[in-house]
């Protein structure tokens, strides 16, 4: 662990201890809580050395920043997932409204949110081996 | 000097030094000017048009 990123460690701990408690105190188990906070850690651990930020020591907590090339791959990566979840809900509203339904409206909602967020993902990944 | 201590230098990620030598990122140019500086060269030396 880098000593001049203590400010940054620290405060993903904490963050990372708190986002345990709140799952715990919302029903989880004690057990998931504590790997979630773990997996969250050793996520927080990683990203510096990850390649993905620049890592700028002297903004403390904010030490993790995405220089211009990341920023250019996360703006494509959000909008290839923008017109995905746009084309997958008009076909939702006219497969819906073809067949009557609408009770379904809130599964496909999470389907298509999640296949954004997959999209995304992906996206990302992608455009980082080919740019 | 190595790509890592360039990327330190003008802030950017090792990667982002690695994509731009590859010619799959085009730098703004803030960060073209910077990368010169660093490299204590002239700007036609380490970009030019194709």
């Amino acid at each position: 662990m880098r000593r001049d990123l203590l400010p940054y460690t620290l405060s993903r701990i904490v963050l990372s201890l708190a986002l345990g408690g709140f799952f715990y105190l919302s029903g989880s188990s004690v057990w998931s809580a504590m790997l979630i906070a773990g997996v969250l850690i050793a996520l927080f651990l990683w990203a510096p050395n990850s390649g993905r930020y620049s890592v700028h020591p002297e903004y403390g907590i904010t030490a993790l920043r995405r220089d211009e090339r990341t920023q250019v791959i996360n703006d494509q990566a959000a909008r290839n997932a923008f017109v995905v979840v746009m084309l997958l809900s008009g076909a939702a509203l006219i497969y819906c409204g073809a067949i009557g339904i609408a009770s379904d409206a809130l599964v496909y909602l999470k389907i298509i949110l999640l296949a954004g967020v997959g999209v995304y993902y992906i996206s990302d990944l992608a455009l980082r081996r080919t740019q | 000097m190595t790509q890592a201590d360039l990327a330190d230098k003008v802030g950017v990620t090792r990667q982002t030094i690695i994509a731009i030598e590859k010619e799959k990122f085009v730098p703004s140019a803030k960060l073209a000017l910077e990368i010169t500086r660093a490299l204590e060269t002239k700007f036609d030396q380490v970009f030019w048009l194709e």
